[in-house]
């Protein structure tokens, strides 16, 4: 490679076939550029007459942003060809970070279209990007590549993992771009149980995302959500969660109206397991000395006439459909 | 082997020339053969396929076992029935939809160890070890147990080995219809054949490749008529609109024609699956709405129904099975001892034979 001081202006930023990171330049990144200017040279080569660039984008965003007019490169011949090119692309970052699902996507897809043999993809590539290797992750990957940069973005941004971009591709487009306004903004935990319920949910019930969203539990979270008020996604969860576990949410909220209903102290609490496999209660008492302990338990003696208990172990112990 | 649809054989180099291997080779005729060092070359080839698990099922790799025998691992939590398995084939070329040898078995073609002689020498060993009680042991964990077995033989040659030794009781599961080496052989007082049950639309939907609902009755009734012992495994059990009356169907054709008498045991376990089956047969089995019904994480991390359900599910069948006499032949497979108390209880109101928790022990 050979080394040079190129102009800003000359290169080809519309010629993106190596381009495969996501990160942007950050603010220490231009204030390092601003102050002191492009240290490390970024890499290029020759397309059409034109320098590309090979490695170095966010170096180059720090520079258009500070002003600067040349920056130093490295140039590798013109006559590499794509795939070598893309290779040292690949590995010049795969030895400084770990890359996301959206970035992995992107890189294997350079791979394929520059024609490395998919066996190689598979066999080579996939487990050093901690991918299974197999054939169907290929295509897996191949289908997220082809997703719009602004949704690849948001899965960059919230690390997904493939089990939720499977659910995600699961979806006919238009739903997609639909669902990507609603968790745009929201956690990756929050996303994944939004995407993974709204699966289920239009499995189960064959309907579309749209008819979903307009039943009177989902309405109210989704348009909030749309409106960009990501406080909205707790309510949105509950609702999905409810909708696809009606047997266990039901059940809850009758044992917790039960337990409500007992106006026990508030130094004595009681617990249970929220999945009902144990249809038991779980019984603490707060004492700081015998005297405390004493009235706590002749209080909750004294309860345990209520019928409410009854019901309430009635409920734990429930069994139907 | 109309139904086994193997598009290629693997041969271990190790037992390229065992007397087995080529027997089997000869039954596969016409299939392309290939000589690997190790199941690794298999795995790989089906692992560039766009359904490896798909794929798993139409490669047969011939080999050995380096052993057979171990107690099954049943799952944390739950309450064991002391069973032990024979892991002699692994993979299964029926394609039921909620297999979690899907997930388990990662790429591992359908396998056939011809190693016998060694299976023959643990069991012996394990004969003379075991001095007290009943023993089931099965081969239908890691595969099924008949649907290769016109291929491999392996029928005759386990109760041969097992014939004579009365607390050692050999169970051959299945979801096939019964293989013919079965009828030529004089039956064991200690094997029973067993099949897995569920509702013929059922059976149509999710267990595809499989014999149909008749044709397993059928294979019982035939097996009892030889003079075999029979059981059944309604596991697992699926919960959907009208699923009461498919099952009641399922039960009172057992009925019609094999004796309550002739049956060893009935198992019953409803559906559950490790996550990693989630996406896998979902993407596999588009059609399949059985993963969307209302299902809990356990604490062993499957994915179950809801306890309550559970529950619902074996009092109601338990129920099916007392108008017949046959609640005593009951047991829950892979159940907590919580639901497990629950399910004695329910049974003890129709008769107070049950022997908890497994009537075999007695």
């Amino acid at each position: 490679m050979v080394y040079k001081i190129i102009e800003l202006s000359d290169l080809n930023l519309e010629d993106r076939r190596f381009h495969f990171t996501l990160n942007q330049a950050d603010r220490r990144l231009l204030h390092s550029v601003k102050e002191i200017g492009v240290v490390q040279p970024v890499i290029i080569t020759c397309r059409q007459n034109r320098p590309v660039l090979v490695d170095g984008w966010r170096r180059v965003e720090a520079a258009r942003a500070s002003g600067l007019e040349e920056l130093p490169a490295l140039e590798m011949a013109e006559n590499t060809d794509d795939l070598a090119v893309f290779l040292l692309a690949f590995f010049e970052n795969y030895g400084q970070r770990s890359f996301s699902l959206a970035e992995k996507s992107m890189a294997l897809r350079k791979f394929y279209e520059f024609r490395l043999n998919p066996v190689e993809i598979i066999e080579r590539l996939l487990p050093l990007l901690e991918l299974s290797p197999e054939r169907r992750m290929l295509d897996l990957m191949l289908e997220l590549s082809f997703l719009d940069e602004r949704f690849l973005e948001i899965i960059h941004r919230r690390d997904w993992k493939p089990v939720t971009v499977e659910l995600l591709l699961g979806f006919p487009p238009a739903e997609r771009t639909w669902l990507f306004l609603v968790i745009e903004k929201l956690t990756h935990n929050q996303q994944r149980e939004v995407i993974e319920n709204f699966y289920s949910l239009r499995r189960k019930t064959g309907k579309s995302l749209e008819e979903l969203a307009e039943a009177d539990e989902l309405s109210g979270p989704v348009s909030r959500l749309l409106r960009g008020e990501i406080a909205a996604a707790d309510r949105l969860l509950v609702a999905l969660k409810e909708a696809n576990s009606p047997l266990l949410s039901g059940l809850q909220r009758k044992i917790e109206s039960e337990v409500k209903a007992l106006n026990l102290p508030e130094k004595i609490r009681l617990n249970y397991d929220r999945t009902l496999e144990k249809p038991t209660l779980h019984l603490s008492l707060e004492a700081g000395s015998v005297k405390e302990l004493k009235e706590a338990l002749q209080s909750l003696v004294m309860s345990l006439e209520n019928q409410k208990w009854n019901r309430l172990f009635r409920l734990l112990g429930y069994e139907g459909e | 082997m109309g139904r086994l649809q193997i598009k290629k054989v693997w041969v271990d180099r190790e037992v390229e020339s065992a007397g087995l291997t080529r027997r089997l080779l000869d039954r596969l005729a016409g299939r392309p053969v290939e000589i690997v060092d190790n199941v690794e070359t298999v795995k790989r080839a089906i692992r560039l396929q766009s359904d490896p698990v798909g794929e798993s099922k139409k490669n047969l790799f011939i080999t050995t076992q380096k052993s057979f025998l171990r107690p099954c691992p049943c799952t944390p939590g739950c309450l064991g029935c002391g069973y032990w398995t024979i892991d002699l084939d692994l993979n299964c070329p029926f394609d039921c939809s909620y297999c979690i040898l899907q997930d388990y078995l990662d790429c591992q073609p359908l396998t056939v160890a011809v190693n016998r002689e060694q299976l023959g020498l643990e069991l012996e060993a394990f004969f003379k070890e075991r001095m007290a009680g009943i023993i089931r042991i099965g081969t239908g964990e890691l595969a099924d147990s008949l649907a290769l077995d016109e291929l491999t033989e392996n029928s005759s040659f386990l109760i041969e080995t097992f014939r004579g030794q009365d607390r050692f009781w050999l169970e051959l599961k299945s979801k096939a219809g019964l293989s013919p080496a079965l009828l030529q052989m004089v039956p064991a007082n200690n094997v029973v054949l067993s099949w897995s049950l569920n509702p013929a639309a059922v059976i149509k939907s999710e267990e595809k490749g499989t014999a149909g609902l008749e044709e397993r009755l059928m294979a019982a009734t035939e097996a009892v008529g030889h003079g075999y012992r029979v059981g059944f495994h309604f596991d697992p059990i699926l919960h959907y609109p009208g699923w009461h009356q498919d099952y009641e169907r399922v039960v009172e054709s057992i009925f019609r024609s094999i004796p309550v008498e002739t049956i060893s045991w009935i198992s019953l376990g409803s559906l559950r699956f490790p996550p990693g089956l989630l996406p896998l047969a979902r993407r596999r089995f588009p059609g399949s709405r059985i993963f969307e019904h209302e299902l809990t994480r356990s604490s062993d991390g499957k994915y179950r129904y809801p306890r309550p359900l559970r529950q619902w599910l074996y009092k109601q069948l338990a129920g099916m099975f007392i108008e017949f006499g046959a609640e005593d032949r009951l047991y829950l497979c892979m159940e907590s001892v919580e639901v497990w108390r629950e399910f004695k209880e329910k049974i003890k109101r129709g008769r107070r034979k049950l022997t908890f928790p497994f009537p075999w022990q007695c």
